[in-house]
């Protein structure tokens, strides 16, 4: 019992997806315009990830190793067209909204990335339970950029207006720089508020990118540093 | 060899499970969906130009046959008879089809309105075509004699956007043409 739940925690705040492990950003960057957006579209990825999960671990043991990504990506194509399906059958407004980002969520690299490093490797139930968790954290992460974006955008937080009058709301928010700002400045904060916590416990600080300018060279001085 | 037949047949497995599921899936959830689509993309504009109704025109849609090609009617009824129908024509605009759901009145033979579904024009030019001081000159008009002044008519072009007007217009037109052809069954295709 407590092994499901440390599998299905971690996604919640140690491996965080889109601010921890830095995947899935194609998504966190394009749907978070809203909070709605985020929520819709982070559950759309629960649903996928923990059954993609279950699916790849029950399989785990017929795959053969060689043709193991195709056969990921034939579970993960077909779960997302049922739930786009579903979507356009139930939810038809949030489909209108999501609509590109739906099929892109085969190619979201949180969910071949825990095929291939969880579910290929354990239990049906552990699986489920780290796809969940995953799932759950993304859908935090996204609904929370949604919802900043969403308020310094346009003074709202899911549809209702919440801003003071006279609040002039920062047009650039939800657009596409917004995304990137909001996104690099709550990576900077985690980071921090990580450090804070690991000074206290006594621990070594965050490392640093450990490689060196020279893997970059775009400014000419590679050779000096 | 036995490898490569193994990995043959496993992929081919998960692809035929996979592809049976979602056809079945895809056939039960069609209809649920035709009628998703109906009421958020052609609803708003159903309502823009049916008159007073008492019934749900997208649930009593019903089609019919003009030369060969099928016509989805839109009826606008009140205490169980039909006053008015919709259904939706397109014309070439500038970026593609111009949808264009068109309102008739049954007993005066006029236009009850036009609502714009699908656009895909310049912004500022063409996309003029869905606004008020435009599309209201349809509003009450004869079915006679529709079509821009530049070609003998009373309707305004929208400044800048020839081919979106004359794209609207036609599709008006269009469904003149069918409204003409299908009078004598609308009055009573729903009795």
């Amino acid at each position: 019992m407590s092994r499901l739940w440390k599998e299905f925690s971690k996604g919640l705040w140690t491996e965080l997806p889109p601010f921890r492990l830095v995947l899935g950003l194609c998504p966190t960057l394009a749907v978070t315009k809203t909070a709605d957006n985020g929520l819709g579209m982070g559950l759309a990825v629960v649903f996928v990830l923990a059954l993609s999960n279950l699916m790849i671990s029950l399989l785990r043991k017929i795959i053969p190793a060689k043709v193991r990504i195709a056969c990921f990506i034939v579970v993960a194509a077909s779960l997302v067209v049922a739930v786009e399906l579903l979507m356009q059958a139930y939810a038809y407004p949030l489909y209108q909204q999501l609509g590109i980002f739906v099929p892109l969520i085969v190619v979201n690299c949180i969910i071949l990335g825990r095929a291939e490093a969880f579910a290929s490797k354990n239990g049906p139930l552990l699986s489920m339970a780290d796809g969940a968790g995953m799932g759950l954290g993304f859908t935090m992460s996204l609904t929370f950029l949604g919802g900043l974006r969403e308020l310094l955008g346009s003074g709202a937080i899911f549809g209702v207006h919440v801003a003071w009058e006279g609040f002039q709301p920062l047009g650039l928010m939800v657009e596409a720089p917004g995304a990137f700002i909001s996104l690099g400045v709550l990576l900077a904060l985690m980071v921090f508020v990580q450090n804070l916590q690991r000074k206290r416990r006594g621990l070594a600080l965050v490392e640093a990118p450990g490689h060196d300018c020279k893997s970059c060279g775009c400014c000419g001085k590679a050779d000096n540093a | 060899m036995k490898e490569i037949l193994n990995m043959m047949i496993v992929l081919a497995l998960i692809c035929g499970i996979s592809g049976v599921t979602l056809a079945v899936l895809k056939q039960t959830t069609a209809p649920i969906i035709e009628e998703q689509e109906l009421t958020y993309v052609q609803a708003p504009a159903i309502d823009q130009v049916l008159e007073t109704h008492d019934n749900n025109p997208i649930k009593d849609r019903k089609r019919f046959d003009v030369d060969g090609r099928s016509v989805m009617v839109f009826p606008a009824m009140s205490g169980g008879r039909v006053t008015g129908v919709a259904f939706e024509t397109s014309g070439k605009g500038y970026g593609g089809n111009i949808g264009v759901m068109v309102g008739f009145d049954l007993k005066s033979d006029t236009l009850t309105g036009i609502g714009i579904t699908t656009l895909k024009e310049t912004p500022g030019l063409g996309m003029r075509v869905t606004e008020h001081g435009y599309t209201t000159q349809f509003k009450g008009h004869p079915i006679e004699a529709v079509a821009l002044t530049r070609n003998g008519g009373d309707i305004q072009a929208v400044a800048g956007a020839t081919i979106s007007s004359t794209g609207t217009v036609f599709a008006v037109q269009q469904a003149i043409a069918i409204y003409k052809t299908l009078k004598t069954q609308l009055a009573g295709g729903w009795s």
